[in-house]
This record gives structure tokens, C-alpha cells and sequence, in this order.
């Protein structure tokens, strides 16, 4: 696991609040596949970020969470209790999963409406309206969700999802399919509903996503717990790892002779075809210099690429650590 | 409740399946009109052995249940939308019975009918007759109801493991082991038939009145309980 300040750590709580969330040794197996290994956090009021590459568990991870999914190993227990086959606690939490299906004949407000009435809402068309208004779907609300893009579908759900008025809030991957004007209104509304003081954790794969939205952000890889903390001190890690870039030349052993001689380079390998691989930390650097240097030399450049810029290789790499 | 019956009702009115159960529950009727206007017509044993006990109660009445109960939650666990439900502060209860009411309603209200126009048409308008057989109709209804409601929450293979338990179990050892009776829905059917109106369907001996009324009950409730206990074990998708 990354490591952190204390500060910045989850896992403690922060400022003497008790957790909201307490994941506990948690483990999942499906056969003999471990879909989520061993993993213990607790989440406070706030927005948490729960970032991994896609197949890391998170999904499973979060349906544990919200007690869809039965635990192999260990306990979640949400505002102290088990969540699971625990329904009364659904009228304290929102959720809505990662997948897009929805009742195609329904109209929109009807679904939010039949939400609220499963959760026992009182004052039902004045929260259904309070909660269309908020995803700012009024005009698409007597249309069935079968003629909905993409993107409304999800806002839809999302007003389904807030329409009791939940202190917690559990959003599975709810960018999909969001335009970037969606995903603005989307984060404001998050941080509007987290200074209200409701607990809220999302997931997503895209890192820049969580960075924007999360104060806390959970790094989940191959089922375990790689890093954990503020979004800066994950970032912090990240920025440790040395890039390998890719480089094509008319010269390859002049120009690995030279590159290896920057500051920013840490080691340059040659492969037998003649292609460089430099290894950096600092890439910005790398990428300013290393025409310079070609130039100087009198050397072409055919090719530069970063080999491992996906995020899979920087969750990989925060793993090995 | 009422949100769930609703959803559930409207689930399970797709086009091709109220086609598909509109044949199937009109089939006894042309044969019973069949029947009535043939110069042979039939006896009542032989009227109620092809007809009611064959037919209506062998085959269509499970099909058509079949084709109702599997969906109220194997739809749902397919499309992924039973998180809807599942994620509301509602008892598991309150989500199994108005989904199990939903399939007794959308197929009863065909089955109910068929054996209505059937037994009034087959036994000349003996209302009598035509209220054993109802009734014993809706009770199949019930009891299949229960069964295959159960079932597809159990298994993704639910249509299946029905058809061959309307086949193999109720078609082939319900008709020719007698003992198995005892553990055949068509057969409590039949005999709450027989009970209605011995006057009419009094010649073969089948399972008590009482015993088959407390063997239903038991049947239904504990076909919800598994159901109600399986949905609060399983994983929701």
C-alpha cells in the first residue's frame, strides 16, 4: 500500500468523527476467483473515491458495501450496522448501481415517484420534483426512460436515487455516459449534497474523474487495497514511478549515449531492433530536452511514446511497491 | 405492496406472452364446444379425463403459469432492475407476495376463464360443475403459482427445470404411480374438483378433500417462505 500521513490516511478517523462506513478484512471469492481480497477501510462524511482500473473489484466491492453482495470474509457494517438483510437501512441510503437498465415503459417521473414510494417518502410529489429539479431533467420527466439517451437515463436514476433524502450516498461509476456539461452539473450537485454533510462514495476508473469530485480517494487493484488518503498523497506516489518512453531514431545507440547523460533520465535500454526505452521520472523534463538534445546531435526522431500511460500500469505500479 | 403489483403486472404483459396464453387458455374451450356439438359427446368421466384433468389442468394451467411466475423475478434478475426493489427499506416479504400475486392475477385471470367457459360449456351449464372447476383452477393457479415463483429466483434455468417438471413429473409419474399423487399440484387440483361437486366427479378415488386443502396450504406458504428466504440469501445482480 502507498504510504501516507496520517493526515491524509482514511482509515483514521478525521477531526474525531466515527466512520459512516466500516470495511472490515472484507473478502470475496467467486469459485476459486478473489474478486476483493482482504480489504479494510473505514469512510467518513465526505466524498470518497473508490479508483481502480476496470475488473479491480470495486463493483463487487461497493455491493458488498451496499449488501447486495454477500462478504466471503469479514464485516461491513454501515452507520454501526450490518448491511446486509438489514432493509430499514435502505431509508438512510442511496444507491445506484453501475448498471444502466431501467424500466423502458415507465416515464421518468413515475420511476422516481415508484422509488419514493418504496422508500416510504411522505411528501412524495414535492420530493419528486425536488429531486428531477436537481438533475435538471423537468422537460424529459413525462417522457418514458425507453426514449432517454444515455447520459438522462443516468440522471434519472440519480434523481431516483436521492428522492428520500439519503445521508449516504453510494454511486456506482454514475459518469458513464455523461456529456462534459452533464459531468459539471454532476460534480457541483456532489459537492453541494456532501457540504449538506451526507457521506457519498463513487466510483470510477478514470482517475482526473475522482480527482475532481473526491476529498479521500480508495485506489482499489486486483481486489486489494493499494493506496488509500487524500487525492494528493496518491498522486504524490504516482509521481515516484519512473515512465518508460518509447523511442524511435535514425541513431539509436548515439542518442541512447546522450540521454542517458540528462538529469531527468534514470536508465535508457536498447532492444535489439533499435528501439530506445528511457525510463524517467521526470517526464516533463524528458520531453522538453530530449528534441533539444536529438537536434544537437544531429540525430531524427521517428517515434516517441509512453509506454505505460494507462492506468492499469500506474495501478499496477502502486501495487508491486 | 401496491408499487411492486403494479410493476410486476405491467412486467408481465409483454405482447407475444398474453398471445402466447390467450391460445393456450382458449384451447379447452374450442375442444369442449368440439365436444359438446359432436355426435358422440363424451361422458363426464371422459369429458373430465381429457378435458379437465389432461388438458386444463395437466398441461395448459402449468404452461401458462409457467410462462407468468418464472418471470416476476427471472426478468428482473436478468435486466438487472431487482436492485430497485431490493435497495427499499420494504421487508423481503412485501416484495415476494405482491410479485407472487402479480403471477396469480396475469395468468388466474386467463385460466380462470378458460375453465369457466370450458366446464359451463362441457357440463351444459351445470353451475355447479362450473364452480368446482373454477375454483379448483384458481387453486392450481396458487399452488403452481408458488411453485414456479420460487423457481425463478432459484435457478437462471428456470423454464426448464419447469417444463420438465410439468412433463416428466405432473404428466408422466403423477399420471401413472398413484402414490406420487399425493405429491402432484394437478392432481390437489382435481381433487378440490371432486370435493366442489361429488355429485358430478364421483367416480375415481383421489386425495381427501381436507388433506389436499391443508397439503395446498402448505404447499403455497412454504413455496413463499423458500422464496422469501431466497431472496433475502441471494446476491442481487
Amino acid at each position: 500500500m502507498a504510504a501516507l500521513s496520517p493526515d491524509d490516511a482514511v482509515t483514521a478517523p478525521r477531526g474525531g468523527r466515527a466512520p459512516v462506513i466500516e470495511v472490515n478484512h472484507v473478502s470475496r471469492w467467486f469459485g476459486s476467483v478473489v474478486a476483493v481480497s482482504d480489504v479494510t477501510f473505514d469512510i467518513l462524511p465526505g466524498i470518497t473515491g473508490l479508483l481502480g482500473p476496470n475488473g479491480a473489484g470495486k463493483t463487487t466491492l461497493l455491493r458488498m458495501i451496499t449488501g447486495l453482495a454477500k462478504v466471503s470474509d469479514g464485516t461491513v457494517t454501515v452507520l454501526g450496522e450490518p448491511v446486509r438483510d438489514n432493509p430499514p437501512l435502505y431509508r438512510r441510503i442511496g444507491v445506484m448501481s453501475e448498471h444502466e437498465t431501467v424500466y423502458g415503459f415507465m416515464k421518468g417521473r413515475n420511476f422516481v415517484k415508484m422509488m419514493g414510494q418504496l422508500r416510504g417518502v411522505s411528501d412524495l410529489d414535492a420530493a419528486v420534483d425536488k429531486a428531477i429539479r436537481l438533475v435538471d431533467l423537468v422537460d424529459a420527466a413525462h417522457r418514458p426512460m425507453g426514449t432517454y439517451s444515455r447520459g438522462m437515463r443516468q440522471r434519472m436514476r440519480l434523481a431516483a436515487t436521492l428522492v428520500h433524502d439519503p445521508e449516504i450516498l453510494i454511486l456506482d461509476e454514475p459518469l458513464n455516459g455523461a456529456d462534459p456539461r452533464q459531468r459539471v452539473h454532476f460534480q457541483s450537485l456532489l459537492r453541494k449534497l456532501a457540504a449538506e454533510g451526507r457521506t457519498i462514495v463513487l466510483s470510477s476508473h478514470i482517475l482526473e474523474e475522482v480527482e475532481q469530485i473526491a476529498d479521500t480517494v480508495l485506489l482499489i487493484v486486483n481486489g486489494k487495497l493499494a493506496a488509500s488518503g487524500g487525492y494528493r498523497a496518491i498522486r504524490a506516489a504516482l509521481d515516484k514511478r519512473p515512465y518508460h518512453v518509447m523511442v524511435v531514431s535514425d541513431s539509436p545507440r548515439a542518442l541512447a549515449a546522450a540521454v542517458v547523460q540528462l538529469d531527468s533520465v534514470d536508465a535508457v535500454n536498447i532492444d535489439p531492433d533499435g528501439t530506445i526505452v528511457v525510463l524517467s521520472r521526470k517526464v516533463r523534463e524528458l520531453q522538453v530536452e530530449l528534441p533539444r538534445l536529438a537536434q544537437a546531435a544531429g540525430i531524427s526522431l521517428r517515434r516517441v511514446e509512453p509506454l505505460d500511460d494507462s492506468l492499469e500500469s500506474v495501478f499496477g505500479y502502486l501495487v508491486e511497491r | 405492496m401496491g408499487s411492486v403489483f403494479l410493476l410486476t403486472l405491467r412486467q408481465t404483459g409483454g405482447r407475444l406472452r398474453l398471445v402466447i396464453m390467450g391460445v393456450l387458455a382458449s384451447l379447452p374451450v374450442f375442444f369442449a364446444i368440439m365436444a359438446v356439438r359432436s355426435a358422440q359427446a363424451p361422458s363426464v368421466e371422459e369429458f373430465e379425463g381429457v378435458a379437465l384433468g389432461g388438458m386444463l389442468a395437466g398441461s395448459i394451467l402449468p404452461l401458462v403459469v409457467l410462462a407468468v411466475a418464472i418471470v416476476v423475478f427471472g426478468n428482473e434478475l436478468e435486466d438487472r432492475t431487482l436492485a430497485n426493489l431490493t435497495l427499499s427499506p420494504l421487508p423481503r416479504w412485501k416484495i415476494v407476495l405482491p410479485k407472487w400475486f402479480a403471477a396469480v392475477v396475469a395468468s388466474g385471470s386467463f385460466m380462470v376463464l378458460s375453465a369457466g367457459i370450458t366446464s359451463h360449456v362441457g357440463f351444459n351449464s351445470d353451475w355447479r360443475a362450473t364452480l368446482a372447476v373454477t375454483a379448483s383452477t384458481a387453486a392450481g393457479v396458487l399452488l403452481y403459482a408458488s411453485l414456479f415463483v420460487w423457481l425463478g429466483l432459484r435457478s437462471s434455468k428456470a423454464i426448464g427445470l419447469g417444463l420438465a417438471y410439468i412433463v416428466v413429473w405432473e404428466g408422466f409419474f403423477a399420471g401413472f404411480v398413484s402414490s406420487v399423487r399425493f405429491l402432484s399440484i394437478r392432481h390437489y387440483a382435481i381433487a378440490l374438483m371432486h370435493g366442489l361437486d361429488a355429485r358430478r366427479f364421483a367416480t375415481e378415488p383421489h386425495v381427501g378433500m381436507g388433506a389436499t386443502l391443508a397439503v395446498s396450504a402448505v404447499v403455497v406458504v412454504g413455496f413463499l417462505i423458500l422464496s422469501i428466504r431466497q431472496l433475502r440469501r441471494m446476491d442481487i445482480p
